[in-house]
């Protein structure tokens, strides 16, 4: 029960702060994407991949965008950190935050590619790939409070 | 061992069914626009709430903000309001002149020169959504009557227009994004131009301008009420910049839109124009 309360609450609080940062525009880092892998890193049997699907479902209505383009990342990035979290979870966190780059990128040029098979038109590349970045500068900030908040509230 | 292979054999099975689940919900809500009534739900029962209470701090700065305003300050902007109003209601004169001496001169049919009787204002919840879109939401939704297509104006011009609305809230499309045209005119000369979004909040192109087009930089261009989109002879802007460059097809022109797109915090719905629905 205390688990399933950190974790949902830590969920909410980054779709409120996803919302917060809408004003920094396409420099926004994706905190919900940050928020779910570091608990699929940490506890693996946390967050499934059908939550995840969920979670992405919920990012799509808030950012407005196809529903279900979010939802696929979600489940894809999820599957990828459930595979490998064995791995991932012995890297420095500065390493980590490599892993993520990577790892949104991808989601980044799959979003791209469904806005562009829907036909939307695409402004330019750098609204796409700005997030990545400051998302992966912004991991060691969302690892170090959330391993905080894991150790405090003992949730394992 | 043969259970940790089933193990992983379910997640990967639940991965697969989950892509191919995306997959469909992609291609309904794009091809088919079945799902905006769960995006509606969502919206309603989760996102609103978050919403609400992440723009509350940010309220409560501007209340004490403004509390704090000293009472000389106040006593200061009613007399420029007062002077304001003033000014308005001679205008307002003019205008009512102008208006009378051209119905009688050009018998314009009543939908075009009538005046929005019925409208809402409705506040801005949130400036900013997707990156890559020019979208706002605001707080009034279907609750209030709200429907798709319903044309947004700020005090001055233009804003957007609504393309989708939950129970408690709706999302605008401004102007200014790219996937937005609006059939426009130039009111001076009366030509039909179309105005595209650039991703940028102080300019907008103009699409198809032939070079021969008696377009100066200054012309007011408004809204044409072609394709009933937009209610006829809304003002948009003023345009900034032309490059008639003789070997290409068509003018460069920008237009610079009179209403501070994105950044107005109090917007007018306009009611007595109901978009034609678009034949599929």
């Amino acid at each position: 029960m205390n688990n399933f309360l950190v974790i949902f609450l830590s969920l909410i609080l980054s779709l409120a702060l996803t919302i917060i940062t809408f004003a920094l525009g396409e420099f926004s880092p994706d905190w919900l994407y940050l928020t779910v892998i570091y608990w699929i890193l940490a506890v693996p049997n946390s967050i499934g991949l059908i939550t995840a699907w969920f979670i992405g479902l919920l990012t799509d209505v808030t950012f407005g965008s196809i529903l279900g383009s979010n939802a696929l990342t979600f489940v894809i990035i999820s599957f990828i950190i459930i595979k490998t979290y064995k791995f991932i979870r012995y890297l420095t966190v500065y390493q980590q935050s490599l892993i993520i780059f990577i790892l949104l990128f991808i989601k980044q040029t799959i979003l791209m590619w469904i806005d562009g098979a829907v036909g939307i038109e695409i402004p330019s590349f750098s609204t796409y790939y700005w997030s990545v970045l400051t998302s992966a500068i912004a991991w060691p900030l969302v690892f170090f409070t959330l391993r905080y908040v894991r150790r405090k509230y003992n949730v394992a | 061992m043969e259970t940790v292979f089933k193990k992983s054999f379910k997640v990967f099975y639940t991965f697969i069914a989950l892509v191919i689940l995306s997959i469909l919900t992609i291609t309904a809500d794009y091809k088919y626009n079945q799902l905006d009534n769960l995006r509606s739900l969502i919206n309603d029962t989760v996102i609103f709430p978050i919403d609400y209470l992440s723009t509350m701090p940010k309220k409560i700065f501007e209340i004490s903000i403004q509390d704090t305003e000293v009472i000389s300050e106040l006593e200061n902007k009613v007399i420029i309001l007062e002077k304001e109003n003033l000014k308005l209601k001679v205008q307002l004169q003019e205008y009512q002149a102008i208006k009378d001496e051209n119905l009688r001169l050009r018998k314009i049919s009543e939908e075009s020169s009538k005046i929005s009787n019925r409208q809402t204002l409705a506040k801005v919840i949130n400036n900013n959504a997707h990156p890559s879109k020019k979208i706002i939401s605001i707080d009034k939704g279907k609750k209030d009557g709200i429907f798709i297509g319903q044309n947004v104006l700020g005090l001055k011009g233009l804003v957007g227009q609504i393309i989708e609305s939950s129970y408690l809230s709706s999302k605008v499309l401004l102007i200014s994004d790219l996937n937005s045209n609006i059939p426009a005119q130039v009111t001076r000369t009366g030509e039909k131009i179309i105005v595209k979004g650039r991703d940028e909040n102080d300019k907008l192109d103009v699409l198809f301008a032939q070079i021969s087009m008696d377009i100066k930089v200054g012309d007011i261009v408004s809204t044409s009420g072609m394709a009933d989109r937009f209610k006829a002879n809304i003002p948009i802007g003023q345009i900034s910049f032309i490059d008639n460059n003789k070997e290409r097809k068509f003018a460069t022109v920008h237009v610079v839109p009179h209403e501070n797109i994105g950044s107005s915090s109090e917007l007018i719905l306009i009611w007595d124009y109901k978009p034609k629905e678009p034949n599929e």
